[in-house]
């Protein structure tokens, strides 16, 4: 039943982009309110040769199990007041399964310009490019640079519900601008996402796995970015902190028993710089996110320290054409797993190196298409997903994978 | 040296004209509400890119031409932004919850009557163009 009003939901979706971009609806009369109506939605497909990548079956002939779409409402009731909402769906080889999610649902109310309110389901701004993942039209790249931006995790940090503090404050002396975002609620976690669908394929190999019910918790954080003087440049940082808890059943060959796991310390720092001049722009950030979750109910704890940065750029060659490329560093640190109290087992460091070139051709203002070429060193394998899986690969990982990405889409 | 001379000022007049050609190719015009009578380009950015809603104490609503060399020069000279760029830009606001799409017109003539009309609009037309109702914002 919920397979079916997720699959009607995800078709309604569909349907309703298709049918507003016909008829170029983009903005309704709602009584005295103007309501504007947009939607995005990108179809890529991905072939690679060593492993299956992002839980699809990617070497051989490739995948084209990768679509998503957005649909959002927003009106202005007021000078102060905003309100809006969007539905969210996606299908990337065994996760979103066309099972849609509110991606966000906000009132907004702008006191001034250096304080406004957010509140109920609100992106969550971190780094660059959080809160714009989704937003293929928006980015030069295909694929972001996994070892920041993972796609397959993108639920994870994707909104909380709770509030933001945000606003902007111009500096004297032509010192630029600085605007802040304080916020702190709840994340829910979608159940078809990267650490459920991992974690389902735990112990697999006859004995079962962990089914997992829920996910989510207490999240706080902040984001303060300055835009210089110089026109174009930007730099910022980010934290959050969370403090997760997960619930479910693990299959034990064949028995049922209740599953349970908890952060003992989970957080995230980003550093991050851009810089857009003419038809250039490049940037760089530096994630390190610390997760140190007890698992399998308390006997087991998990350690993830990971580490990643990239360096970006890009060039538009003619005005409808833009080359790029970036280097996308991940490195986990101590992926270990043990009892507390007993000797850490052999730290297995997970890395993955990609080298990543691509081309975008905006068709016109709405339709954009892109190929992508990336080189990865390395195939991680942890406790935690980091985009190849198990699953697919059955047989064990290569050292080494080339992918090519082709990603088309469509917004208005 | 002395046709140097002559030189020299002759290309130093065709300089300044084509630079009072090149600044003159855009007015910035806004609602008779706001009551500012000039505008710094910092603060018109600001605006524009939805940094600040508010300007000289009162509200304001950037509105943008869909296309034409107003336009064009408009974002080159104030934004720093090529037209794919900054619908690109709105969207990503749009698509995150952050703000609205601003109304885009298609013509002089549209943008200085919803101006005219629209408590708080500020708009931008090319130096040609008439600008009765509305008033002109010097640009510092």
């Amino acid at each position: 039943m919920r397979k079916m009003i997720g699959g009607f939901l995800a078709g309604g979706t569909l349907t309703a982009l298709l049918l507003a971009s016909a008829l170029h609806a983009q903005e309704l009369k709602l009584g005295k309110y103007n309501v504007q109506m947009h939607g995005f939605g990108t179809q890529g497909f991905v072939h690679t040769d060593g492993n299956n990548w992002l839980t699809m079956n990617t070497n051989g002939v490739g995948s084209g199990a990768f679509t998503d779409a957005g649909l959002n409402l927003g009106t202005q009731i007021n000078d102060r007041l905003r309100i809006g909402a969007q539905v969210y769906d996606r299908k990337l080889g065994g996760l979103g399964d066309w099972h849609p999610s509110l991606d966000w649902a906000m009132v907004d109310f702008r006191v001034k310009p250096w304080l406004g309110f957010r509140g109920c389901k609100v992106k969550t701004v971190l780094g660059l490019y959080n809160d714009q993942q989704d937003l293929d039209f928006f980015n030069t790249y295909a694929l972001l640079p996994q070892s920041v931006y993972p796609i397959d995790l993108r639920e994870v940090m994707i909104a909380h519900e709770g509030g933001d503090i945000y606003g902007s404050i111009r500096l004297r002396k032509k010192l630029g601008s600085v605007n802040y975002t304080a916020y702190g609620g709840r994340r829910d976690d979608h159940m078809y996402g990267g650490y459920p669908y991992l974690v389902s394929h735990f112990m697999a190999g006859g004995s079962g796995g962990i089914k997992l019910t829920s996910e989510g918790g207490p999240v706080y954080g902040g984001d303060l970015r300055w835009k210089a003087p110089l026109r174009g440049l930007l730099v910022g940082a980010s934290r959050i902190n969370e403090m997760i808890t997960a619930s479910g059943t693990m299959n034990m060959g064949g028995v049922v028993v209740p599953y349970t796991e908890w952060s003992k310390h989970e957080w995230q720092n980003q550093f991050y710089g851009q810089f857009a001049a003419n038809r250039w722009h490049a940037e760089s950030e530096y994630r390190r996110y610390l997760r140190d979750t007890m698992t399998m109910g308390g006997t087991m704890e998990v350690i993830n320290d990971v580490r990643g940065w990239y360096v970006a750029g890009g060039y538009r060659v003619m005005s409808r054409l833009e080359a790029g490329a970036y280097y996308s560093h991940y490195f986990d640190n101590t992926p270990s797993m043990n009892a507390p109290g007993s000797p850490a087992a052999a730290a297995q460091a997970v890395y993955e190196y990609d080298k990543v070139v691509t081309g975008k051709f905006d068709v016109n203002r709405f339709i954009s298409i892109k190929v992508e070429g990336h080189f990865i060193d390395g195939a991680g394998n942890g406790p935690y997903p980091c985009g190849f899986y198990g699953a697919q690969n059955p047989n064990g990982f290569q050292p080494n994978t080339n992918a090519l990405v082709v990603r088309t889409s469509y917004s208005f | 040296m002395k046709h140097l001379r002559w030189i020299l000022i002759v290309a130093a007049l065709m300089f300044c004209a084509a630079w009072q050609a090149r600044a003159g190719g855009v007015k910035v015009i806004a609602n008779p509400s706001v009551k500012a009578d000039s505008i710094s380009a910092g603060d018109l950015r600001s605006v524009f890119l939805e940094d600040a809603d508010t300007f000289s104490g009162s509200h304001v609503e950037p509105v943008l031409a869909r296309s034409g060399p107003a336009h064009e020069a408009f974002l080159k000279d104030y934004l720093g932004k090529n037209d794919s760029a900054l619908q690109a830009f709105y969207r990503s606001l749009v698509f995150t919850g952050k703000a609205s799409m601003p109304k885009m017109l298609a013509s002089d003539a549209d943008m200085v009557a919803y101006v005219a009309r629209t408590k708080g609009a500020i708009g931008y037309v090319s130096s040609s163009a008439s600008t009765d109702g509305v008033k002109t914002l010097e640009v510092k």
